[in-house]
Parts: C-alpha cells; sequence; structure tokens
C-alpha cells in the first residue's frame, strides 16, 4: 500500500490508531445507520453504530494480541466470528407478514455489510472501509431510486378480481389468454360473510408481455358481465 | 476408417493453426493484459477499487432480475451482501500482505501467520443465515423464497470470488447466474405449465364436501396420487382442506382445471401449488 503511505502510522496498534479506528467505525456506521433512520427501518442509526464498532473492537483485539502481546494467535478468526454472528442478528430483523411478504431483508443484509466494514476499520484497513461506506451509502441513496424505476417495469403482476356466478372467470382467463398474458398463479376464494351468495374472489398473478398494457387490461376486465371490481395488486 | 477420420482432422487442425500466425503487435498487447492482470491480481489500491465496485455492479445487476419479479430480495440487497462479501476476502489478503510486510518480524519471532480463508468461509455461512430468514412455510403446506435464499447465497459466494480477484472465475460465474434467474424461470414454467402432474389446495365447507371434490375429479378420469386431509387449521379459518396430487387424463390448461373445480358449490378456495 504506497499510495497511502501517510497512513503508515496508523496500521500498528498504538493509542492513537486504536481511537482513530474507533471514531471511523462510528462514524462509517453511522453513514451508514443514519440513511436507515430517515426511511424509519427497524435498524436505524444507534443499531448500526453498535454493531460497526463491535466488529472493529473484534478485529482490532486480535492485533493486539499478535502484534503487542506477541501470542500465537490467527488474527482473523475473532473477525470470521462476526461475519456469522451478525448473519444471526440479520435474520431476526426478518418478518414475514400475514400476507407472506418477506420484509426486513434490506435492513439485515445492511446491518451486516456495516459489520464486515467494521472489521476492515478494526483492521487498520482504512481505505477499503471508506469506499466500501462510500459505495453502501450510494447503493443506499441513489440505487434506491433506480430500484422505482426498475418497478414501474414490472412484468410480473397480480390482479385481484372479484366477480358473481361461474361464467365471469372463463371469460377473464380467455380474455388473458388472448391478450398474451400467462397466468402463473390463480386461487379463487368465495368471501367469507355470507350475505354474498354468489360471489368469488379471484387472485390472478401473471406475466405480461409489453409495457402499458396493464391499465387496459384492467379496463377489458372489468367491463365484462358478472364482474364486481377489478384491482391491481 | 476411424483412423482416417482421425488424420484427416489433425490435417486440418494443423493447418488452422499455422494460418493463424499471431502478429507481433497483438503477442504484445497480450504481454500488456497479461501484465495488467497480474497487477490486478495483487492487493492495491487500484485493485481494491475495482474488486469493490465489480461486486457491487454484479450484485447489484443479479438482484435488478430478482426485483422485476418482485422478489423480497431485491436490488440492494444483493448489492450489500456481494459488496460485504468481497471486502471479507480482500480484508484477509490486507492481513496476510501485512504480515508478510510491516509486521514481519514480529510475525517471525512469534511465527504468526493468518488464514486467507477465514473470514470468507464465514460468509458462505452468515448468509446462509439470513437466507434462511426468507424461506417461509405457508399454511398450504408450501415452502416459498427459497429460491431467494440460494440467490443471495450464489451472489455472497460470487462476491467472494470478486475479493480474491479470481476474474477468471467471476465472470463466467456471472453469466450463469444471470441466465440461471432470467432464462431458466421460463423454462421451468414452460415444463410445469405443460405438466400433466398436478397438485392443488382446495379448501371446503365440511368434511363431507370433501368427498364431491374427489368424485369430481374422478368423474374427470384425473389419476389421484396424493391426498393429505387436515380437518381445519387457523390458516384456513377452521375449513376443512386438503392438499391433493393428481394427474391430469390429457393435456390441458391448469386455469382451466381450477375454473371448473371453482364451480362446484360447497369449494371455499381453490389454489394450484
Amino acid at each position: 500500500m504506497t499510495v497511502l503511505s501517510f497512513l503508515d502510522p496508523l496500521r500498528d496498534i498504538t493509542t492513537a490508531s486504536v481511537l482513530v479506528r474507533m471514531l471511523m467505525a462510528v462514524v462509517c456506521g453511522g453513514l451508514i445507520g443514519i440513511e436507515r433512520e430517515h426511511k424509519r427501518r427497524p435498524a436505524g442509526f444507534r443499531t448500526h453504530i453498535l454493531i460497526c464498532l463491535g466488529a472493529a473492537v473484534t478485529t482490532m483485539t486480535s492485533q493486539y494480541l499478535a502484534l503487542e502481546m506477541h501470542y500465537f494467535t490467527d488474527m482473523a478468526r475473532l473477525g470470521a466470528q462476526v461475519i456469522a454472528g451478525i448473519g444471526f442478528i440479520g435474520a431476526g430483523t426478518i418478518i414475514i407478514t400475514r400476507r407472506r411478504r418477506v420484509k426486513g431483508l434490506t435492513t439485515a443484509a445492511g446491518l451486516w455489510t456495516a459489520a464486515i466494514v467494521g472489521l476492515a476499520v478494526g483492521a487498520g484497513f482504512y481505505e477499503a472501509a471508506a469506499y466500501t461506506t462510500f459505495l453502501v451509502l450510494l447503493a443506499e441513496m441513489v440505487f434506491s431510486r433506480l430500484e422505482y424505476r426498475v418497478m414501474k417495469h414490472v412484468r410480473d403482476i397480480c390482479f385481484f378480481v372479484e366477480y358473481v356466478g361461474n361464467e365471469p372467470l372463463d371469460n377473464v382467463i380467455c380474455l388473458l389468454r388472448n391478450a398474451n398474458a400467462t397466468i402463473t398463479d390463480l386461487e379463487i376464494t368465495r368471501p367469507s360473510d355470507s350475505e354474498k351468495e354468489d360471489h368469488f374472489c379471484a387472485v390472478i398473478s401473471l406475466q405480461i408481455s409489453g409495457k402499458g398494457q396493464v391499465e387496459r387490461l384492467v379496463d377489458d376486465i372489468s367491463v365484462l358481465d358478472g364482474i364486481v371490481s377489478v384491482e391491481e395488486m | 476408417m476411424d483412423g482416417n477420420l482421425q488424420g484427416q482432422a489433425g490435417k486440418i487442425l494443423s493447418e488452422m493453426l499455422t494460418n493463424c500466425k499471431i502478429s507481433a503487435k497483438w503477442k504484445e498487447r497480450g504481454g500488456v493484459m497479461t501484465g495488467v492482470l497480474m497487477y490486478l491480481r495483487e492487493l492495491n489500491m487500484a485493485s481494491l477499487l475495482l474488486r469493490l465496485t465489480l461486486a457491487l455492479l454484479f450484485g447489484g445487476l443479479i438482484g435488478m432480475e430478482r426485483e422485476r419479479k418482485r422478489r423480497p430480495a431485491g436490488f440492494r440487497t444483493y448489492m450489500l451482501v456481494c459488496l460485504g462479501a468481497a471486502l471479507t476476502m480482500i480484508l484477509s489478503q490486507y492481513l496476510a500482505l501485512m504480515l508478510a510486510t510491516r509486521w514481519s518480524d514480529v510475525a517471525q519471532q512469534v511465527g504468526l501467520t493468518t488464514d486467507a480463508s477465514r473470514f470468507g468461509a464465514q460468509v458462505i455461512n452468515g448468509i446462509g443465515f439470513l437466507g434462511a430468514g426468507t424461506i417461509i412455510v405457508t399454511g398450504r403446506q408450501e415452502v416459498k423464497g427459497l429460491t431467494t435464499a440460494a440467490g443471495l447465497w450464489t451472489s455472497a459466494c460470487m462476491g467472494l470470488a470478486i475479493g480474491a480477484g479470481f476474474y477468471e472465475c467471476v465472470i463466467p460465474g456471472f453469466v450463469l447466474i444471470f441466465l440461471c434467474v432470467r432464462v431458466f424461470p421460463r423454462i421451468e414454467y414452460a415444463s410445469t405449465a405443460r405438466s400433466r402432474n398436478m397438485s392443488i389446495y382446495v379448501e371446503v365447507h365440511s368434511m363431507e364436501d370433501m368427498a364431491s371434490v374427489l368424485q369430481f375429479l374422478r368423474t374427470r378420469n384425473y389419476t389421484i396420487f396424493d391426498v393429505d386431509l387436515d380437518r381445519g387449521s387457523e390458516s384456513s379459518m377452521g375449513h376443512p382442506n386438503a392438499v391433493i396430487a393428481m394427474r391430469l387424463e390429457h393435456r390441458e390448461p391448469h386455469t382451466a382445471v381450477l375454473a371448473a373445480i371453482s364451480k362446484i358449490e360447497s369449494v371455499w378456495t381453490i389454489e394450484e401449488l
């Protein structure tokens, strides 16, 4: 690492380098966390700082044991368990909602990456930690906008159709087939309140071929006989 | 005959080899290329920046495909996991480098070594845990989220290879993973949609109504392999339900089968699994 040779005094374990590393861990964890906090996700500012700091302490400790106390040890051993351990904590942030959706996976992944940044800071690998923090922020702030743009072009959509009687469903399926949409999943339920005797609800998952087809399909389905309501989910 | 053919093939091959004379210029460029590649295999500022950026990019590209399908692990999840995995590998290399240079005195004195794969090994473990969180067993005896977990884990492994600077492995690996999430679902779907085997989940009013469902399936000459009856659980709001595995008499759209079953009076919910 000849490029950033001014950092060389901080590569060893000294009081100054320990302070610098801990401060940098707080800053890196805080930067990653503040964005999550801003979005009101469960793991926010403090969680990220704590995990980043803890991870930094583990790698610093093993360097202290080896380089200062001259114990025979592998410097990667303590830090390696952090990687697995934060995987556990992360898994705890994942929620499965009632509608069988998984939430909190990005939070878990962000927490895990923050821990690894902490490891790098603690090991004194400042340039890698700084650049990774930058990339994480880029992913969180810039690419999350891109995410919405990608979502607009989804070709996998889901319709909720409520209808009366037996015929409408066949017509809907026929219509979708003529529109070149492939039905990937179909669920048909009767609503539980007994007042609606002949009512059915169908949840249709489908893949469509082109853009802007969704609105047209919704319109086409809603004018069919016996259809009570159509919604895109 | 065989020997003759082999001889011919050999002749053609040797002709081809003599015909493609690599010019000196190309050789020189090849030399430069290997030089650059050798440089990037080592740990330095350039390779550090390249590997981390590559990890973000490749992870993001795979994530984008998953995002389009509205799967729980999207764009950013894949990016973060791939990036983190790459950083662990780079960090191991950094420790090894420091032990060989700056800390070499202590290292020789105490006999310190480091295992360059120790950090990376835990990634394989840790992301396995993370993935386990995405796997759901629904009330309808379905397992969901397995592909998400597997994809996340694979992209973490790809991140390790990127971090290690194993570029030859990364590029074909990325292409294959991308193919797997982009093209293969279609093949998978096409094969299941055309299959005569079908597995359905049915919810009925009361236990006796299940008989009418089975009767209906028999009148259509479907072979029923397996019926898994349940007297009613919390997820089905107390309705008796069953998972029926069957084989259709001849190929027909699965949606039509579902629509036909939904017309039976006592059927409350019907879904293909």
